[in-house]
């Protein structure tokens, strides 16, 4: 298969079950619910060493909002519900508590599997802190210095979540590699239920499991598509290719994976790019498998 | 199965008929004999739906009421899931006790409003009596839960005793508005009577229409509060509620009190548009 003389190589995305939780923050005006979005978000590119991954879904305007304020969507992924919830609290109380104006919701509401993840957090409110029911949920109104914060109690989790969806861009140098990611990013960015947690969207250290020379490592540098590796390892690299990057796509189900990855491929298919392809463990250890030339078939 | 379960009052009352647990829920699961059936009170005397209502339909998660039922007592009381539309007005104690669910009145009501309501929404496009939201005699607590939104005016006693739960109303609130509340909210877009909030604990009376705040509560600051922003958007958007912007977006001056302990009630009284606020 090929795109606009890009190949798309047979190969599949190998994805993994996760938890994930959509928080919406608000804010007097979007800068600082921007501000506290990053912040909520931020250091969460993997499970590996952040121990979750997350990232800004997408901006809501006010009519979208609980509140009717300006907001943010953001998407927080982890392997299992108990650490969902203590990322949850931990993040939420160190960046939206501080943030000036900022308020924290739900954003699964019907969610029938519920985090109980601010009821913490209202302690910093010293006994002061005064709880309000809106429709059927509990909400803390913690007093700070410039007014009050408002923290929606209870998060829905959705359990069946897919973290790891991913192509890599095979290019010619950095400069086509870089513009096909970006041009992929943009393309994908607003897709309801899915986010891209690397920096800007994008990672240029693709991993193996395990290691060849250091015992215990987790993950290590994929060296079947380091172009400078190439005469040193078995190499994936088709001739011609000087430079890969990759979009790691977490999403709230396949269905939203698979349609941002074909979003994100199409766009990708651009001058100076030679193929497309994706990481995979064999299908052995995730349940998700993307397989790049289904999704980017004809649209049923 | 029907649509809809509907009672429709064949004729004037003679005397207070009390049609209490006469429910959604309990219509869900019967057949129209079966709720033809149901007990209810003419005074003292035992007596049957089917005796005054001409009853359509059956096993439905939404019942009907038609009819004048000014003299009717406890319509909707003790609804606990499902939805009760009451075409006309409604007597004493509609929604009392309920625990779930929504009770729509499309008229006014008399005294005793969702008394001792744990849950559920009363919504009450009419007036409504005193005693809105309160406890029943002798009880401790009033309404430990639940949303009344009245979108007329409101008699005296509003949410008195409330350990949670909301009253929320468009028009004006009589006095001693929240007296002795424990918790819960009382909202008000008209002007609110003497003595609010007597007593109150940990209550909130947000007071959009004027005010007249007791001695025994202290001013703290003015300030947004985005509980009051939150409450406005989710009301509007459910009900129709009509708060405007300058309402939701406006500055509130806080005032905490009832003096005493805890003392960690409050007043928040608009000021206005909070974009506009004066200092």
């Amino acid at each position: 298969m090929e795109i606009r003389g890009v190949h798309i190589e047979d190969t599949f995305a190998e994805a993994f079950g996760m938890r994930a939780a959509r928080v919406i923050v608000t804010a007097r005006t979007i800068r600082w619910a921007r501000a506290a979005a990053l912040k909520l978000t931020g250091f969460a590119t993997s499970v590996i060493a952040c121990k979750c991954e997350a990232a800004i879904e997408r901006e809501l305007t006010p009519d979208e909002t609980p509140d009717a304020r300006p907001g943010v969507a953001a998407l927080i992924f982890t392997m299992d519900s108990d650490s969902l919830g203590k990322r949850l609290t931990e993040r939420i109380g160190q960046t939206v508590l501080t943030c000036p104006t900022a308020s924290c919701f739900d954003g699964l509401p019907d969610a029938p599997d519920r985090l109980p993840a601010a009821r913490a957090l209202r302690t910093f409110g010293d006994r002061f802190q005064i709880s309000k029911v809106v429709d059927g949920q509990r909400y803390w109104r913690v007093p700070v210095m410039e007014g009050e914060c408002l923290l929606q109690e209870s998060f829905g989790m959705q359990k069946k979540g897919v973290g790891g969806g991913n192509f890599l861009i095979l290019a010619e140098d950095i400069d086509s590699a870089l513009a096909a990611a970006e041009a992929a990013v943009d393309a994908i960015d607003g897709t309801p239920g899915v986010i891209l947690p690397f920096p800007g969207g994008v990672v240029r250290s693709g991993s193996k499991v395990g290691a060849r020379g250091y015992k215990g490592m987790i993950a290590s540098t994929n060296d079947a598509y380091c172009p400078t590796l190439r005469p040193l390892t078995a190499s994936a690299l088709p001739d011609g290719v000087n430079a890969v990057l990759e979009l790691v796509l977490d999403g709230l189900s396949p269905a939203a994976i698979s349609a941002a990855m074909r979003a994100g491929i199409d766009a990708a298919c651009r001058p100076g790019v030679r193929a497309i392809s994706a990481g995979n463990y064999g299908g052995k250890l995730g349940p998700h498998h993307f397989h790049l030339r289904q999704i980017m078939g004809p649209a049923t | 199965m029907s649509d809809a379960v509907s009672l429709s009052l064949r004729a004037r009352l003679d005397g207070p008929l009390d049609i209490s647990g006469v429910t959604p829920d309990r219509c869900v699961a019967q057949s129209e004999a079966e709720v033809a059936g149901l007990p209810v009170w003419l005074g003292s005397e035992r007596a049957r739906v089917g005796d005054f209502f001409t009853v359509r339909g059956d096993r439905a998660p939404r019942l009907e009421i038609e009819g004048d039922l000014a003299d009717v007592t406890g319509v909707g009381a003790g609804t606990a899931s499902g939805e009760l539309i009451v075409r006309g007005p409604a007597g004493r104690q509609a929604g009392a006790g309920m625990t779930g669910g929504l009770v729509h009145v499309h008229g006014s009501v008399s005294d005793d409003a969702g008394m001792a309501m744990a849950g559920g929404v009363l919504r009450i496009d009419g007036h409504a009596g005193d005693r809105v939201g309160s406890a029943t005699p002798g009880a401790s607590k009033g309404m430990t839960g639940g949303e009344i939104v009245v979108f007329g005016s409101v008699g005296a006693a509003a949410a008195a005793l409330a350990r949670r739960g909301l009253v929320a109303v468009v028009g004006a609130v009589g006095p001693y508005a929240g007296r002795g509340m424990i918790a819960g909210t009382v909202l008000a877009l008209g002007p609110i009577g003497a003595q609010p909030g007597s007593g109150n604990k940990r209550g909130s009376i947000v007071a959009a229409g004027g005010i007249d705040v007791p001695a025994t509560y202290r001013p703290a600051c003015t300030y947004e509060p985005p509980h009051v922003r939150l409450l406005l958007t989710s009301l509007q958007r459910r009900f129709g509620f009509p708060a405007d912007a300058s309402l939701r977006d406006g500055t509130y001056r806080r005032y905490c009190g009832d003096a005493g302990e805890p003392g960690k009630g409050e007043i928040l009284v608009w000021i206005g548009d909070g974009r506009r606020a004066q200092p």
